[in-house]
């Protein structure tokens, strides 16, 4: 029964939630505090957290601006992100000594001219498999031919893919298919039915409940996906147990 | 319905476009709707230019479930000579309660005269007309500001309210300056506060559910309703009120 107030009843966390300034968009969340809040009125107990800088001035720069966020109360799991340099790799495997990265992320290289071909992310990503590091790839911008072929040659690799939209649709049946380490992040895959026929076709352990608020709203893919057909513990499972699962790899 | 509310989706297509997941099986779309209490969706086809086969294929659609959708015309100013002959069709012998139109498909931005006739027709016969919105030369908001003082008998949706920034700004401005102006909600643009903002600086009884079904499926894009920061009668009015209003049903 839909009301017109809505709140989840099952434990949430977020897997893809952005913090900080766009150097073109001010983020309307301003603070810790401030997301908190909003995760609160959304019911959202725990998030993923990375910032926004990273995506597309700093990686480096950027994962400073992250401890900010982060606290003591553990809501809110930092993602660092990652690109394949000398210095953002031994930033990482730092943080990686101190037993701080339970996941990274990957933003577009193509655009600076670097492709996501094994010749240019083979060393960064056989040490991601060899420590058990999850990796966070945004669909956007990505060329899927390269990210096929690329995730192929570490097969134990876990990949999240974010982002997925319905132009691409014919994309990611073959992707899931073709990579048995990938799972999909649902915050923006919207084309009708698509949650329950992907749960049929590939299991509801295959999908990450995310926001990436705040680039969108928080509260709608989590209103959608207690709106589907999935079972109370495949609605749990994607709303938190999977990536639970994920992060703990 | 929700909390006893009859809840109508003003925007719904007919016609498959595959390479999106774009699949109009009533099945679908029937079940999405109940899971979230839609009541009735309005539906259109846009893929013909001629009107009619659209119009006809809209109109076998509703046939099969008439108390659930809705069927509202389309004509195209590529085929001037059809349109006014094909809307008193579609109007007075298939029954479709309003008009959608569909600028990017054309040269012509919504304000040109090779529009006027379909404008003239809404406005002789008190109709509302739906417009695709967004950053594309035909189809800025701020042309709906343009010809709605023209024809006030006719009632404008600014279908997407514009879509992104700039162009959600000219659609708020239009509906402040135009009593005959609506604002409709659905984007895969999920920005936080978007909904908020519409209510606020247009009115609760200017802005329209949507969702752009099955392109989207409509539970997320009634979920940024019911997630919104605004009060249960502003999401009452926006879910349903005010589109029965314009559409008398």
């Amino acid at each position: 029964m839909t009301s017109l107030n809505f709140k989840p009843r099952v434990p949430v966390f977020d897997a893809n939630i952005r913090v900080g300034d766009m150097h073109d968009a001010p983020s309307p969340c301003r603070d810790r505090a401030a997301l908190l809040a909003e995760m609160d009125r959304h019911g959202v107990d725990r998030a993923v957290i990375y910032h926004a800088q990273t995506e597309s001035i700093s990686p480096l720069e950027g994962n400073l601006f992250l401890e900010a966020w982060l606290g003591e109360d553990q809501r809110l799991t930092p993602q660092w992100s990652i690109m394949p340099t000398a210095a953002s790799m031994a930033q990482i495997q730092t943080l990686h000594a101190q037993g701080r990265v339970s996941s990274v992320r990957l933003h577009d290289t193509r655009t600076a001219g670097l492709p996501f071909r094994p010749w240019a992310y083979d060393k960064l990503l056989a040490w991601l498999s060899a420590q058990h590091i999850p990796v966070w790839i945004p669909l956007p911008n990505a060329d899927p031919d390269e990210l096929v072929t690329t995730l192929q040659g570490h097969p134990d690799l876990v990949t999240v893919l974010i982002g997925a939209h319905y132009v691409h649709h014919l994309q990611i049946r073959p992707m899931l298919a073709a990579l048995p380490n990938v799972y999909l992040e649902l915050s923006r895959y919207e084309p009708v039915g698509e949650i329950e026929a992907l749960r049929d076709e590939f299991g509801a352990q295959r999908l990450v409940y995310g926001s990436w608020y705040a680039r969108y709203a928080m509260g709608p893919m989590l209103f959608y996906l207690h709106h589907t057909d999935l079972t109370e513990a495949e609605l749990a499972l994607v709303c938190a147990g999977n990536l639970e699962r994920i992060l703990d790899a | 319905m929700i909390d006893g509310n009859k809840v109508i989706d003003f925007h719904g297509h007919v016609g498959r476009w595959d390479q999106y997941g774009m699949i109009d099986d009533p099945a679908l779309l029937l079940h999405a709707m109940d899971a979230v209490g839609i009541d009735v969706a309005c539906v259109f086809d846009i893929f013909h230019p001629d009107g009619t086969t659209g119009n006809d294929l809209t109109a076998q659609f509703v046939a099969r479930h008439p108390e659930r959708f809705a069927g509202f015309a389309y004509v195209s100013p590529l085929m001037p000579e059809r349109m006014v002959t094909e809307l008193i069709r579609a109007i007075d012998e298939l029954k479709f309660v309003a008009i959608k139109l569909y600028p990017p498909y054309t040269p012509w931005p919504l304000n040109e005269p090779q529009w006027n006739p379909i404008y003239e027709f809404a406005n002789e016969r008190g109709l509302a007309i739906i417009f695709h919105t967004g950053p594309e030369p035909q189809s800025f908001p701020k042309f709906v500001g343009d010809i709605a003082p023209r024809y006030p008998h006719a009632n404008f949706v600014i279908g997407h309210s514009g879509n992104t920034p700039v162009e959600r700004a000219q659609a708020i401005a239009a509906a402040q300056a135009n009593p005959n102006v609506y604002l409709e909600t659905c984007s895969t643009f999920r920005t936080p506060g978007v909904i908020e903002q519409l209510v606020n600086e247009a009115g609760a009884d200017r802005v329209i559910y949507g969702s752009d079904m099955p392109l989207m499926d409509p539970r997320p894009q009634i979920g940024k309703i019911i997630t919104a920061e605004i009060t249960d009668d502003a999401k009452r009015q926006v879910l349903g009120l005010n589109a029965r209003r314009l559409l008398g049903i």
